[in-house]
């Protein structure tokens, strides 16, 4: 009874959707979705964000009560989450506020910088990890090389060809396997979907 | 034999953190001492170049840039950014822009702002238009909506006002002006326009992607639902430069901005596209990195630069003339601004060819990515040749 | 010192912080860390509550007197309750809502995935590279079939796919490499330039 009713408004609501695609008449296009599903949508969404916040919260709280380990690092992440909110609804949200400013110079430099240490990272694992074990570890690997070597200046003085082959590499055997994969994750996720939208795959509401 | 084979175990035991160290310096170097050099533009760069160009001063064509990605990506995205809106404002190209992440309505903001400064003439609401950051709830609602009415989909500007009074929507309804969109995502980018935007309204599709997805994007790319792509710091340096050979560069004596003259005529600064133009050598005097203060003209570009500044003008110009190999120089550096009108400072700055730092960020970039490249191909060659040794060395035992 | 430069000394700061952590794991970077978290939360609640929130929560309801929209903001307000152990079975209604687009992804997927590709895929072999294409395309596809086994002239003949996708799986190396390269050069320009140049400037 609990997963039921969930069960059927995606059953039906998906077919409503389905038929939304293909079907032009004003009941579908104007009075179900532009009257009905859009302003239901809009209304829910905020909530989804709350559910992130109380979520985090709850575990850095519990953290800090319970003591485990690396506990004093919790109050940073509430004095950054407190003091951007109140910058954020007190001061406002216009570009000079101490809102945008906390945004500007600590989130986003730091978030950049997360992502750069995967050059370090990457730079270590091509020393110690990129073996050339097998014949195709060795056509990958120098595929590899001739597409970074194209990539740079560089590459064109080492041979007025590598440009010219880089391109040839992305634009055939490249493109032959990503569109492979692609169709054969296409048809999968078509599997998917279509599990979803006939009730059959009910994962996504959750155990009991 | 012994030692070499020790040599090379030690090499193989080496702590990561001086890898680390070399990975740095190997970075650091490069940018701090710039030189020269030339990126290869390839296709998918340069029919984004030429689609563009074709709305060059055209009153009912626009372009829309989507900004789908946070600060994590901005270091491969923020320069394609950059050189695009460039691009449009020297050919008075409408532009667009929007964000559907929070994270991405700062960034338009910076990008605008960064490009802004050097193009005084261009106003808000006349020659681009903010759209700001739309919640993703919306993403349907205006990707479709636009499809009928740009103003009805999204009233209003980030700047508060009402769209359809602005003057730039003089021409502009929906996509069948707003012909371009082009979305920048470090993930699935043009996902919704390829969905919903291109099989129902036919509208072009190109994106900026990190260099991470841009060899998954080939196959739209074949099948044209995507008409070309900037791939990374790469694309945006083929970006820079295509847009200094053509967009940006002047004849000496050429109007720098855009105008109408007595007949109507609107005309656009700039030259248009050319592959020929790409091969040939002295094009590298364009798009040179390192700064450039000297002014070159052959004697006839002289005095078509020299006779459309004003007398008093003309007359200290030719006294800081100096020739040099059948060729005439003059050297800013040596020259005070304050001596000068400011719209003949400009024109003999512009005749250096020197573009401002933030407009060759990428080419920079690409110059540390060359060592970095070569120094990565290091690390494997020599990871494998000691894999090699060590496998023959158990192999004789 | 002017507001920009001390700006961007603390982006510089929290920048090193985070750096430091190649180093070894320590207490700045931790903390560097959960202030990430924190700021980026922050950062979108206020923008959550803002451009969502007040336009389509408040707005409509209390503004407009659309009353209707107190069921899906009752419904939205369930997501919360997967917090209590005895009513967490009302989250499911609005994970339903939202799962509701299924249907159309069904058919739009089916559009731009596969038939589109397809449709590409089927030209006519003008060209050694077009040939090279399709048969790439169906080896690759043939090589995750996993209903046959892969033997003999076919197992010959899948193997190709695999040839074609190790050049495919480079070609993404290598771009991958490119890629981390530029995100790391970019923090070190704004490093170099934004920060250590202007401090000359400055000071010197």
């Amino acid at each position: 009874m609990k997963k039921t009713i969930p069960l059927l408004v995606v059953i039906l609501g998906g077919f409503i959707w389905l038929a939304w695609v293909f079907v032009p008449h004003r009941l579908l296009q104007d009075v179900f979705y532009y009257d009905f599903y859009l302003p239901w949508a809009r209304a829910m969404a905020p909530f989804g964000m709350l559910l992130g916040v109380m979520s985090l919260s709850m575990m850095h709280y519990g953290k800090i009560r319970r003591k485990a380990p690396k506990w004093q690092y919790s109050f940073f992440f509430f004095a950054g989450f407190i003091a951007t909110s109140l910058a954020g609804f007190i001061g406002g949200t216009q570009k000079g506020g101490l809102y945008m400013w906390l945004f500007e110079n600590l989130q986003m430099p730091m978030s950049s910088t997360m992502f750069s240490l995967l050059a370090f990272y990457m730079a270590s694992a091509a020393y110690k990890a990129f073996r050339a074990r097998s014949a195709e570890a060795t056509v990958l690997l120098v595929a590899a090389i001739i597409v970074m070597l194209a990539q740079v200046p560089l590459g064109v003085k080492i041979s007025r060809h590598l440009p010219d082959i880089s391109q040839w590499i992305l634009d055939v055997p490249n493109l032959a396997s990503k569109r492979g994969i692609m169709l054969g994750v296409g048809l999968g996720s078509v599997a998917t979907t279509l599990k979803i939208l006939l009730g059959i795959e009910r994962s996504y509401l959750g155990g009991d | 034999m012994e030692e070499k084979l020790t040599l090379f175990e030690r090499i193989q035991k080496l702590d990561r953190r001086w890898v680390y160290i070399v990975v740095a310096l190997a970075i650091i170097i490069p940018l701090m001492l710039p030189y020269n050099s030339d990126n290869v533009t390839s296709p998918p760069t340069e029919n984004v170049y030429q689609m563009i160009d074709s709305f060059a001063g055209r009153e009912d064509r626009a372009i829309l840039m989507s900004f789908y990605h946070d600060a994590s990506t901005m270091s491969e995205l923020y320069p394609m950014q950059v050189a695009i809106i460039r691009h449009c404002f020297e050919r008075n190209v409408k532009v667009f822009f929007l964000s559907f992440l929070p994270q991405g309505a700062p960034i338009i903001d910076m990008a605008i702002n960064t490009v802004k400064e050097e193009y005084p003439h261009i106003k808000s609401g006349t020659d681009y238009c903010n759209f700001g950051y739309i919640p993703a709830s919306l993403i349907m609602a205006t990707v479709i909506g636009m499809g009928d009415n740009i103003a009805t989909a999204v009233p209003t500007d980030a700047e508060g006002r009402k769209v359809e009074n602005l003057p730039i929507m003089k021409g502009i309804t929906n996509y069948t002006e707003m012909n371009l969109v082009i979305e920048f995502s470090g993930s699935v980018a043009g996902g919704y326009w390829l969905a919903y935007a291109r099989p129902k309204f036919g509208t072009n599709i190109a994106v900026g992607v990190t260099a991470v997805m841009a060899a998954d994007e080939y196959p739209y790319l074949q099948t044209g639902q995507f008409i070309g792509m900037l791939a990374g710091l790469k694309g945006a340096a083929e970006y820079e430069k295509l847009v200094d050979v053509f967009a940006a560069y002047r004849e000496p004596g050429q109007p720098l901005i855009p105008y109408v003259d007595a007949s109507g005529k609107k005309h656009v600064p700039g030259r248009p596209f050319s592959e020929d133009l790409l091969e040939k050598s002295d094009i590298q005097d364009l798009i040179k990195i390192t700064t450039q203060t000297e002014a070159k003209f052959t004697s006839a570009e002289f005095e078509s630069f020299v006779t459309t500044q004003s007398l008093t003008d003309q007359a200290k110009i030719r006294q800081a003339k100096t020739e040099s190999d059948g060729k005439i120089l003059i050297d800013v550096s040596k020259l005070k601004e304050d001596d000068f009108e400011s719209g003949t400072w400009s024109a003999l700055n512009r005749m250096t060819r020197n573009t401002p730092y933030k407009f060759k960020v990428a080419r920079i970039g690409m110059n540390a990515q060359s060592v970095a490249h070569m120094m990565i191909i290091a690390f494997i060659l020599i990871g494998n040749i000691g894999y090699f040794i060590q496998r023959a060395r158990t192999g004789k035992k | 010192m002017t507001f920009e430069l001390f700006s961007n000394l603390v982006g510089a700061f929290f920048t090193l912080c985070i750096f430091s952590f190649l180093y070894k794991d320590n207490p700045l970077y931790q903390m560097s860390e959960q202030l990430l978290v924190g700021i980026s939360l922050g950062y979108s609640l206020v923008l959550v509550y803002e451009r969502t929130f007040i336009p389509f929560f408040v707005q409509p309801i209390f503004l407009k007197h659309e009353w209707i929209l107190i069921i899906p903001s009752i419904i939205g307000m369930f997501y919360l309750l997967r917090f209590s152990r005895k009513l967490s079975w009302l989250s499911r209604y609005p994970i339903a809502f939202s799962m509701m687009g299924v249907g159309a992804s069904v058919a739009l997927a089916m559009h731009n995935s596969i038939l589109v590709q397809m449709r590409q895929a089927m030209v006519p072999l003008e060209s050694v590279n077009l040939a090279l294409i399709f048969i790439g395309t169906i080896a690759v596809l043939l090589y995750f079939f996993f209903s046959k086994a892969h033997t003999g002239v076919y197992g010959k003949f899948v193997d190709i796919g695999k040839w074609f996708m190790m050049v495919g799986f480079g070609a993404s190396f290598g771009l991958t490499v490119m890629a981390r390269i530029s995100l790391l050069i970019g923090r070190i320009q704004f490093l170099v330039n934004d920060v250590f140049m202007a401090i000359k400037q400055a000071w010197f």
